[in-house]
C-alpha cells in the first residue's frame, strides 16, 4: 500500500501569537478530489503550504506521499501546487515560464501542458495575461509535473464564473490521465461542490468536518415538524442547525439510523448546505441526550 | 538552472558587462595622456631605488597633474558593493517580496539546490567582472604604482585579487540580507551597511598588524625616503626611545626658536629621532591574499548560513 498523499497528524502552526491551524488530524484518501473548504482565515492556506514545504510545523507533523515536506523537499517533485493568485514571475513570457519549470522539474510532460493552455501565444508576457489566463498557465505547469498530488489554494478567487468552470474542467481532464489526488482550497462551497468526492472543512483553524461526500450526505438529514421542545429524536446523533420557524421546527442532524418518528418530515440535504451549516460560527452541534432519557415536556 | 540564473538575472549581468566596458573605455582614454607625460617627463630614469637629483619635484609635479583623477579612482572601492546591492540582495528578496518564491521552491528541484546553483553561478559572474575592474585599474594606476608603490590604502583597495573577494562577500551579504528581510530596499540597505563596516574594520584595525610592521629610524629633519611602502605612524622619541608628545615637541622648538638655533637641529642635538613604522611594498601580494583569503572566508560562511537558513525560514 502506498502511503496517503496526505497525511496530517496533530497538525499546528502558530503565527506569532495566532494559531493558523491547530490540532489537525486528517488522511486524505488516493486518487480523491478533495474540497478543501471554510471560511476565510480558517487555515486551508496555513495546511496547503505546510503540505507544500514552504511553512514548517509548530506542532505535530504532516506527511505528503509519506515524506516529510520540509525535510525531504525532493517529495515536491511529485505535488502540483499552485499558490493563492498563482504567483508567477510577470516579466517572463509564456514560454520562459514553461522552460522555467522544464528545468527545474525531472519528470515534465510538455503535452499535458499545451493541451491545458491550446489557444494562449507562447510569446505574451505573464503580466499581461488575464487572472483566468494566468491560472490556466499555472495550472498547466502544475499538471506538467505529472504529478500524484495536486494542491490548489483558492484557483477560482480571480476567476468569474464561466473561467472557473472552464479551469475545473480542464482541471479533471488533466487528472484523469494520471489519476492524481486533488486538493482544492475554496471558500466558495458552490465552486467545488460539482467535482469533489471528499471534504475537509476547516473552521478556526481546526478540522470541522471531514470524510466521503456520499458518507456526509448519507449520514445527515433534515428533519421538518411543528415546533416542541428539543429531546431525542430516535436515530439522530446530533443536532447540526436548529432552525425555528413560527409554528415550524426545522433541524439538521447527523443520524446513525433510519428516523422513525413520523411527525419529522425527513428530507436529505445538500452539500452546500450542510457545509455552510458546519461553518455557521454562531452555534456548535448539540449532542443529543442520551435516547432512554424520556423526554421531558415544559410548559 | 544555469538556462534559469540567465533568465532571471541577464539583466544584471548585462549591467555588469557595461560596467567593465565604460570602466576599460573611461580608463583607456585616461590612461593616454599620462602615459604621454610619464615618457615627456622622463620619469623611467627617476624610479626608486635610483635618486638623481630633482627627482622629487619632477615626480611631485607628476603626480599633481593627474591627482584628481588618482583620487577618483579611489572611488572605485565601492564598486564590489554593487554586487551586494544589485545582484545579491533582490536574490531572495524579489522572489519573497512577490511571493514567486512559492512557485520557484515547489519545483522538483529543491530550494536548496536553486539557491545553491544561483549562488554559484553568479558569484563566477561576479568573480569575473571584479577581477577584469582590478585587472584594468591595475593597468592604469601602473605608472604611478612604480612610482609610490601600491601596498598603501589608495591602491591596495581598488587593485590586486582583493577586488574580487570584496565582490564575492558583498554578493553573499546581499542574498542572506534579502532572505533575512525579506524586502528588497532593506535588504540593500542591511547590505550596505553590513558591508561597508566589514571593509573598514578590515583595513583599518586587521590589515595593518597582517604582518609586524617594520620600523625605520629618521634622524632630524631628513624626509621619509620614497620607499613605497605604507606608513602606520611617524612618532618622535627621545634618546631612550619615550614617545614625545606634541605638546612637549612644541615647547621645543619655541625654546630653539627663542634661542635662535634650527629647531631641526635642536631635536637632533637633544637625541631626540622620529621612528616611522611602515608595511613595505614587497609585501602586497601576501597582505592581497591574506586579505582576499578573509573576505573568501567570510563570503563561504555567509552562503552557508544563508543556505542552512533558506531551507528553515518559514515563508
Amino acid at each position: 500500500m502506498n502511503p496517503a498523499p496526505l497525511d496530517a497528524r496533530g497538525l499546528g502552526k502558530r503565527f506569532r501569537r495566532d494559531w493558523g491551524l491547530r490540532d489537525c488530524t486528517l488522511t486524505i484518501p488516493h486518487g480523491a478530489v478533495v474540497g478543501l473548504v471554510g471560511p476565510n482565515a480558517a487555515g486551508k492556506s496555513t495546511l496547503l503550504s505546510l503540505a507544500a514545504g514552504l511553512l514548517a510545523p509548530s506542532e505535530g507533523s504532516i506527511a505528503v506521499l509519506g515524506r516529510d515536506p520540509l525535510r525531504d523537499p525532493a517529495v515536491l517533485a511529485d505535488v502540483g501546487y499552485v499558490a493563492q493568485s498563482a504567483p508567477l514571475y510577470r516579466s517572463f513570457t509564456i514560454a520562459d515560464t514553461i522552460e522555467f519549470s522544464r528545468r527545474t522539474n525531472s519528470r515534465w510532460d510538455e503535452e499535458i501542458v499545451f493541451d491545458v493552455l491550446t489557444s494562449m501565444s507562447p510569446e505574451t508576457k505573464v503580466g499581461s495575461l488575464s487572472a483566468g489566463e494566468r491560472s490556466r498557465l499555472a495550472l498547466a505547469l502544475a499538471l506538467g509535473k505529472r504529478p500524484q498530488l495536486v494542491l490548489l489554494d483558492e484557483p477560482f478567487a480571480r476567476l468569474d464564473p464561466l473561467a472557473g468552470r472552464e479551469f475545473l474542467q480542464l482541471l479533471m481532464d488533466g487528472v484523469a490521465e494520471t489519476g492524481a489526488t486533488v486538493v482544492i482550497a475554496s471558500h466558495v462551497v458552490a465552486d467545488v461542490e460539482r467535482v469533489c468526492d471528499h471534504i475537509v472543512l476547516l473552521t478556526d483553524g481546526g478540522v470541522r468536518l471531514e470524510g466521503n461526500v456520499e458518507e456526509l450526505l448519507e449520514s445527515h438529514r433534515i428533519l421538518m415538524g411543528p415546533r416542541r421542545p428539543l429531546g431525542s429524536i430516535r436515530g439522530v446523533s446530533s443536532i447540526v442547525r436548529e432552525r425555528h420557524g413560527d409554528r415550524q421546527l426545522t433541524l439538521l442532524v447527523r443520524s446513525h439510523g433510519p428516523i422513525a418518528d413520523p411527525s419529522w418530515r425527513v428530507e436529505r440535504v445538500g452539500l452546500e448546505e450542510l457545509l455552510l451549516a458546519y461553518m455557521a460560527p454562531e452555534r456548535l452541534p448539540t449532542p443529543m441526550p442520551p435516547e432512554k432519557v424520556p423526554l421531558r415536556w415544559h410548559g | 538552472m544555469a538556462w534559469v540564473t540567465w533568465r532571471q538575472h541577464r539583466a544584471q549581468l548585462v549591467g555588469a558587462l557595461g560596467l567593465v566596458v565604460a570602466l576599460a573605455l573611461g580608463a583607456l582614454a585616461t590612461r593616454l595622456p599620462i602615459q604621454a607625460a610619464y615618457h615627456r617627463e622622463a620619469l623611467s630614469d627617476c624610479l626608486p631605488p635610483a635618486s638623481k637629483s630633482g627627482c622629487d619635484i619632477i615626480v611631485r609635479h607628476f603626480e599633481s597633474q593627474f591627482d584628481t583623477w588618482v583620487a577618483a579612482l579611489r572611488g572605485l572601492a565601492v564598486l564590489p558593493a554593487l554586487a551586494g546591492l544589485f545582484v545579491g540582495a533582490p536574490l531572495l528578496a524579489r522572489e519573497l517580496e512577490h511571493d514567486t518564491h512559492r512557485f520557484a521552491w515547489t519545483q522538483g528541484v529543491t530550494r536548496r539546490r536553486w539557491l545553491l546553483s544561483k549562488t554559484v553561478l553568479l558569484a563566477a559572474a561576479t568573480v569575473a567582472s571584479a577581477a577584469a575592474a582590478s585587472a584594468i585599474v591595475m593597468w592604469w594606476r601602473s605608472p604611478f604604482d612604480t612610482l609610490e608603490g601600491r601596498i598603501a590604502p589608495s591602491a591596495f583597495d581598488v587593485e590586486g585579487v582583493v577586488v574580487p573577494a570584496y565582490a564575492l562577500f558583498a554578493l553573499a551579504i546581499g542574498v542572506l540580507a534579502g532572505l533575512v528581510f525579506r524586502r528588497s530596499v532593506a535588504a540593500m540597505t542591511a547590505t550596505l551597511v553590513a558591508f561597508a563596516s566589514t571593509r573598514l574594520v578590515v583595513a583599518e584595525l586587521l590589515r595593518p598588524h597582517f604582518l609586524a610592521p617594520l620600523h625605520r629610524v629618521v634622524i632630524g629633519a631628513d624626509p621619509i625616503p620614497q620607499t613605497g611602502g605604507w606608513v602606520l605612524n611617524d612618532t618622535l622619541v627621545d634618546a631612550v626611545g619615550r614617545q614625545i608628545t606634541a605638546g612637549r615637541e612644541d615647547l621645543a622648538v619655541l625654546h630653539a626658536q627663542h634661542a635662535g638655533i634650527d629647531p631641526q637641529t635642536y631635536l637632533v642635538t637633544l637625541g631626540w629621532k622620529r621612528v616611522v613604522a611602515y608595511q613595505p611594498a614587497g609585501r602586497f601580494w601576501t597582505f592581497q591574499l591574506i586579505e582576499a583569503g578573509i573576505f573568501v572566508t567570510l563570503a563561504a560562511a555567509v552562503v552557508l548560513a544563508t543556505l542552512w537558513l533558506v531551507r528553515r525560514t518559514p515563508t
